[in-house]
């Protein structure tokens, strides 16, 4: 008897004891919020490693303007070296150890792939995957919200723009022989198709090629009016120079991922002049006023010195800008549940990028978890100016 | 108390009572690790795991047989994909599957074996070097290979069981982990691992005594081979999606590292060198947690080397460790150890 009485109150107060813990929501205390991303800071993709350090830069503004509802961000952000076996590890090690709320961002697709079920299976929400993949979205995920625009979308804004506007009719596409370059193949594939129309050349680039010259040699052979290149920052930029070494003045057109023309104009030496190209963001040195605003409040305020305001560091800003509404959104009583409820809810909304929308989750809808839908195009100018030819366009 | 009367003595696996009893209790513990546990440290006791297979196989070929392989992600890279194939085109089960894979890699070891018999050191590393990158190059290319888009592993399945936790992976693993160690064991002691190590120590004088060095050399490649696909299979699973920009020559050059650190011809090198360099790789960046020392180095990366911070300072660091462990110890891991046993051999005297 007096043995079951002490069972019974030693239960009482280790389950009083878990108490809180069973109510509170993981990452989340009265004074803060814990938000996890991975970024390449070494590695073969370091050069990305600026989307984490600008998301990093925005919470730090967050935090110093009173953060959210009273919470602060507690920011654990950690290099994977592009690496997706070190991915798996941090993420496993900071969710079961530290406790995350949810993750931003987090660049790379193989890095990403490789945690994507992981967190699925936990319910931890993830916004903003810092790379442009079907995968995120087909199929849909419940805790998964994507904003990074997906490629097919440029490839049909650029060729619609060309036919429609330009009267172009032989369409040529050089494109990376990897998920990103296929998505713009296949964009360009079914606008074409919708115009009653065919490319003229499709040639195939590997990441590792150096010798371009037959790959030009095909593309002028073709005869094209239009090229559209879906390829690596650097093979677009010696296309364009071997082809006008050639002669072969075709309109150019290229990705979100070409569209950074200061870069694009010194590594071409100025042959990128003229270069069509679809943008995600808006442009850096646009007077765009939440451009002004970031790049004064948060760029010249938490960067460290040698940063460049780039469009993948504020990439950082505008894949979680969607997280940071919704987290507003909730209110005090923060759950993971309501956070997914309040991201949903975003509608019209407005950042630094393309409008982003979702829906209630619909698993044979991915445009219920891709946000982002939305580009409009710019126009190299003289000395890396960039001219906006259109409006935001909405292309699904 | 350490005297052999025989050559069998010598190569006994277990050679007193009190080994099979330390054996015993390190098994039992094995298996009950993941119960205490948290799921974290399961994950990484599989990726070590893994990479000991790997360093295992690396070793046959560089520390018993005296080649050198710049190349083992490619076969890591043949597993991976060879497993996920013939589960998900050719519907094998993955207890056949993961040996097939494997037996792939193999054939890939043989022919590359083949250079060996003309090729030494450096030269021999330049053709293995080139074999490695060239499998991502070819895997890239090709339609059935998922090209660049890479390849999501299927659920595995071995009767009713559906393994799809880390801790049930971990138990398929660490089986498989100890056969294959066991077996390797088992190898080096019999006459095909005198044959191996009588070529390493001079190729001429073990052909003169009738080793059959085409056939040996070619046979090291392939076992080697054979563990390196095991290992890539395995590794497919950890990561549930496989691309070709996974298995580049920083993977093969960090396999070769572990056997290194941890001791050239040594089974517990393989081990120790693999379970250490795995363990910094994944834990150094938690030196910016040390307090004042983390800071410190911090501020230091951030003015001194570039922007991204503390992430260069891991690799000075990780590189020092493995200069420091070759200069004070260049049998690696193991010389550590057989210096501690000795030492303990003889205490307190």
């Amino acid at each position: 008897m007096k043995k079951s009485l002490m069972l019974l109150v030693v239960s009482l107060a280790f389950v009083l004891s878990l108490a809180p813990n069973l109510f509170a929501e993981v990452g989340v205390t009265d004074t803060e919020i814990h938000i996890g991303q991975w970024g390449p800071q070494t590695g073969p993709a370091a050069a990305w490693g600026s989307v984490a350090r600008g998301t990093g830069a925005y919470f730090q503004w967050i935090n110093d303007n009173g953060g959210i509802h009273g919470r602060k961000i507690v920011y654990h952000m950690f290099d994977d070296g592009y690496n997706p076996a070190k991915t798996v590890a941090g993420v496993k090690e900071l969710q079961e150890g530290t406790g995350i709320f949810a993750w931003a961002s987090g660049v790379g697709t193989s890095p990403g792939m490789a945690v994507k079920d992981y967190l699925a299976q936990n319910n931890v929400p993830w916004v903003g995957p810092a790379a442009g993949s079907l995968n995120w979205v087909n199929p849909p995920q419940r805790n998964l919200f994507a904003v990074y625009p997906l490629y097919d979308g440029e490839a049909k804004a650029l060729v619609r723009y060309a036919i429609e506007k330009m009267g172009k009719k032989k369409v040529a596409v050089a494109y990376l022989n990897d998920e990103y370059g296929k998505n713009g193949l296949r964009g360009a594939q079914e606008e074409l198709k919708a115009h009653g129309l065919k490319t003229v050349a499709e040639v195939s680039f590997e990441a590792a090629d150096s010798d371009l010259n037959p790959h030009v040699m095909k593309l002028k052979q073709s005869d094209a009016d239009m090229v559209l290149l879906w390829t690596t920052v650097t093979h677009a930029a010696k296309v364009v120079g071997i082809s006008k070494a050639m002669k072969f003045e075709p309109q150019f057109m290229s990705t979100s991922t070409c569209s950074d023309f200061p870069l694009m104009m010194s590594i071409t030496k100025g042959a990128w002049e003229g270069v069509i190209c679809a943008t995600f963001g808006e442009l850096p040195d646009s007077d765009y006023p939440a451009i002004v605003k970031y790049k004064k409040e948060v760029f010249d305020k938490y960067a460290a010195k040698e940063e460049r305001w780039g469009l993948f560091y504020y990439a950082g800003i505008l894949f979680v800008e969607p997280m940071i509404e919704a987290l507003k959104n909730v209110g005090p009583d923060l759950t993971r549940e309501k956070f997914i409820t309040e991201m949903e809810k975003i509608k019209g909304f407005k950042g630094l990028g393309a409008e982003v929308n979702f829906k209630p989750f619909d698993k044979n809808d991915m445009y219920s978890r891709q946000g982002a839908s939305q580009t409009f195009l710019v126009q190299c100018l003289a000395e890396g100016k960039a001219k906006k030819l259109t409006e935001w366009m909405d292309i699904k | 108390m350490d005297m052999k009367r025989d050559y069998y003595e010598d190569v006994r696996l277990f050679s007193s009572p009190a080994v099979v009893f330390w054996f015993v209790v390190l098994l039992g513990a094995l298996y009950l690790f993941p119960l205490f546990a948290e799921n974290y440290y399961v994950y990484v006791a599989n990726y070590i795991a893994i990479n000991i297979i790997v360093a295992t196989g690396l070793n046959l070929l560089v520390g018993y047989t005296g080649q050198i392989s710049l190349g083992h992600a490619g076969f890591f890279a043949i597993g991976a994909y060879g497993t996920i194939i013939l589960m998900a085109k050719a519907g094998l089960p993955f207890l056949l599957a993961l040996p097939g894979a494997a037996l792939i890699a193999a054939g890939f070891g043989f022919f590359l074996g083949l250079p060996s018999l003309r090729l030494e050191g450096p030269y021999l590393a330049i053709a293995t070097l080139g074999f490695g990158l060239t499998i991502t190059q070819v895997i890239g290319r090709v339609q059935l290979f998922g090209g660049r888009e890479g390849l999501h592993a299927p659920d595995i399945t071995i009767g009713s069981w559906i393994i799809d936790t880390d801790k049930e992976f971990y138990i398929l693993l660490i089986t498989l982990t100890i056969f294959l160690l066991l077996f390797m064991r088992n190898l080096i002691r019999t006459r095909v691992g005198r044959a191996f190590i009588a070529i390493r120590d001079a190729d001429i004088a073990a052909s003169t005594m009738g080793v059959n060095i085409l056939y040996y050399k070619t046979l090291a490649f392939a076992v080697s081979a054979f563990y390196a696909g095991i290992g890539g299979g395995l590794y497919a699973f950890v990561l549930k999606f496989i691309e070709p920009e996974i298995f580049t020559l920083m993977m093969s050059i960090m396999f070769l590292a572990m056997v290194v650190v941890g001791g050239l011809g040594s089974m517990m090198g393989s081990i120790a060198g693999a379970t250490l360099l795995c363990w910094l790789d994944l834990k150094l960046r938690n030196i910016l947690s040390i307090p004042y020392i983390g800071d410190w180095l911090e501020h230091l990366s951030k003015n001194w080397f570039s922007i991204t911070g503390v992430s260069n300072i891991q690799f000075i660091v990780f590189g020092t460790i493995m200069i420091l462990i070759m200069l004070f110890e260049p049998l690696g891991l193991f010389g550590v150890w057989i210096r501690t046993k000795k030492y303990w051999r003889t205490w307190p005297f």
